[in-house]
């Protein structure tokens, strides 16, 4: 097992490396800079600006500087927000969409198994097609119309939750933002859980457990340990999914993550922010799917001797 | 290596009731293609038309103006000639009478032309020195069946002209992943070793660099042009293709008539092209099912954070964001293109449940 880890903790980290150079150079591929604005900066100040952020050396320079740098856990200074590092933009930002993000793929995970076990354990053909049915709901229906929905029935005509802003993180603030990242994820868990756990169902263990006369709960615990396999692969990707739909819901629910540095930073050339915002992302899914993969070995010893497969 | 036998249904009536969702999704798709391609045509209003008398109206299936409108429009137009009128109406004419202190210029009867809501008046009949005008105005006639949006633009036929653009989007980009994913997937799985764990590493590098930040790169390096989105979303969206048709690949190239093909001296494209692709098009057929609503929903992500298409072009990504921006007072405004939106994924995603079952 630890030989296994190690094994896929050397693969992640010069992944790390490849994708930190590749935004490195693709942010600088794109036209414009960072000091660009409206009105032209006077190029004697331009030209200092661009001295202190190091930007007037060649760009192999830079990039070591960066690494360098990053080495360090530092992420440099923030070049829109002149007076922030993005060390500190980020510390405020993170924890909150961490928190948001976490809730909602526990949410996410309880609420799609237990839709997903229920669809199975119905032993008409109804049950399957309502969760197929609302999951299919759930999948389609975009982040940003769910969003201003809640908001409209919750807030405005319930005044029940408040319709955005973060509050310090009060719970009242939290339910709609977690709600709404949850619940496509929450759709696609439950149709895999109960796709999973229906083929889970018909194998020939379970049928000698069914033979023997044991308990239902017995059953369907087997079952749910062959089923998750394929649900815990997927989390990986829900881990990234959630991530991107957090742009949307911090933006609509006005929460002061780490989403909106994403489009903000990239649109004002913001390189060490963007930088700053891929590096952690990219490190979470990575690690995300470095969890995936140290699950799914333990629960399936043949993952753990076998290389992965395609 | 042969491809599992198609699991037997268990009854042979299920059969036909479980092909009913597949019959409705493709009559749901058609309809809203059908409507997208030739409502804009007859619906009577440009995309782009602007009616500043009809901002934010509400959707109905009657004719606009009605009788307040009316009242309202004469109101501020005899405000703004500064006489009096009085209005009488005979169907679709209006009989208005002008009083004024001073002689009215006839030339300020055009504000009845410039208005959104009459036809150019003529001038009945002139009395006293030009000081009593009686002139009949003919009523335009204007459906505005789901409504106006703030600019006084028809929602009917911009979320038509949406549909278009996202339904072309969706077409287009998924063609473009579909070309780069089959040729990277099939020539990796066909070459196999080390050239297809090296290009099969890259795609995971690619998966873990995200997404947005990908696509913001492309529009900033492009520039936010039409076409270039569907490159830049195609370019992103290859990846589960590749993994797909490399996952084919891999089990076709062991089957004899590849073999055979090779004994025969072909070359590697033309087997790739002639036995390897064709024989791996269930699958790709079933994951572009399920592709096409993946990239229309990308596409309004894009378009929500302002990067898409621009105005006064739209798609339904950027009506939705639009809506979402008014939900208080015109919920109209997000109902509509949300529902087209959210019945042509539905359908899309059943499409492409019901393909998949089956192959």
């Amino acid at each position: 097992m630890l030989r296994f880890f190690l094994a896929r903790v050397a693969m992640a980290v010069p992944t790390l490396l490849i994708i930190i150079a590749l935004a490195f150079f693709l942010m600088r591929l794109a036209p414009g800079g960072p000091f660009d604005s409206a009105r032209a900066l006077d190029p004697e100040i331009a030209k200092n600006l661009r001295h202190i952020y190091k930007l007037d050396r060649p760009l192999l320079e830079q990039f070591w500087f960066y690494l360098q740098s990053l080495a360090h856990g530092d992420f440099g200074p923030s070049l829109h927000w002149r007076d922030f590092t993005v060390n500190q933009l980020f510390a405020t930002a993170l924890p909150i969409s961490v928190a948001l993000g976490t809730k909602a793929m526990l949410l996410a995970v309880l609420a799609g198994t237990a839709l997903g076990l229920g669809g199975a354990m119905s032993k008409s053909q109804i049950g399957p097609r309502i969760v197929d049915g609302a999951a299919l709901f759930g999948i389609v229906l975009p982040v940003f119309v769910v969003a201003p929905l809640l908001q409209l029935g919750f807030g405005l005509t319930l005044h029940i939750l408040p319709v955005g802003g973060w509050n310090d993180g009060a719970w009242q603030n939290q339910i709609l933002p977690v709600i709404t990242l949850a619940l496509p994820q929450i759709a696609i868990v439950a149709r895999l859980m109960q796709a999973a756990l229906r083929d889970a169902l018909a194998m020939p263990h379970i049928r000698t457990l069914r033979a023997f006369g044991m308990p239902g709960f017995h059953i369907y615990g087997h079952a749910l340990r062959a089923a998750f396999p394929p649900v815990v692969s997927y989390l990986g990707l829900a881990a990234a999914n959630v991530l991107t739909g957090s742009v949307i819901v911090e933006t609509i629910f006005g929460i002061p993550g780490m989403g909106r540095y994403f489009v903000d930073g990239a649109l004002g050339r913001d390189y060490t922010l963007v930088m700053g915002t891929v590096v952690v992302v990219a490190a979470a899914v990575l690690l995300f799917n470095l969890i995936v993969d140290l699950v799914l070995a333990w629960l399936d010893p043949r993952v753990r001797y076998e290389s992965r497969p395609g | 290596m042969n491809e599992p036998a198609p699991a037997m249904p268990i009854s042979f009536t299920a059969g036909a009731t479980r092909n009913w969702p597949l019959r409705v999704s493709l009559f749901i798709l058609g309809s809203i293609a059908l409507l997208c391609l030739i409502g804009p045509l007859v619906s009577g209003h440009p995309y782009d038309q602007v009616y500043r008398d009809y901002v934010l109206v509400r959707p109905s299936l009657f004719a606009h103006p009605d009788a307040s409108e009316i009242d309202n429009a004469i109101a501020a137009i005899a405000r703004r000639m500064h006489v009096h009128i009085e209005a009488t109406r005979d169907g679709e004419t209006m009989h208005l009478t002008l009083d004024a202190e001073k002689p009215v210029d006839p030339r300020v009867l055009r504000a009845f032309a410039r208005s959104d809501l009459f036809a150019p008046a003529h001038i009945a009949a002139t009395e006293d020195e030009g000081r009593r005008l009686e002139i009949d105005v003919p009523l335009k006639r204007m459906v505005f069946l789901f409504g106006t949006d703030a600019n006084g633009r028809d929602l009917f036929t911009r979320v038509l002209i949406a549909g278009r653009i996202s339904l072309a989007v969706g077409l287009l980009a998924s063609f473009v992943a579909l070309t780069i994913g089959v040729a990277y997937g099939a020539v990796a799985g066909y070459a196999g070793g080390r050239i297809d764990s090296l290009m099969m590493r890259a795609i995971e590098i690619v998966y873990a660099l995200p997404f947005i930040f990908f696509v913001i790169v492309l529009v900033m390096v492009f520039g936010r042009h039409f076409v270039l989105i569907f490159v830049a979303i195609g370019a992103v969206e290859w990846l589960d293709m590749a993994r797909i048709v490399r996952g084919q690949t891999l089990s076709i190239k062991q089957r004899d008539f590849v073999a055979a093909a090779e004994a025969l001296g072909a070359t590697t494209p033309a087997i790739l092209w002639r036995h390897v692709i064709p024989n791996a098009a269930g699958p790709i057929a079933a994951y572009l099912a399920v592709l096409v609503p993946r990239v229309i929903l990308l596409e309004s992500f894009v378009s929500f954070l302002g990067l898409g298409v621009q105005e006064p072009l739209t798609s339904w990504g950027v009506l939705v964001a639009d809506g979402a921006r008014n939900i208080q007072g015109s919920i109209h405004l997000l109902i509509f293109p949300a529902l087209f939106l959210g019945a042509t994924l539905g359908a899309l995603q059943s499409l492409g449940d019901g393909w998949r079952a089956r192959a």
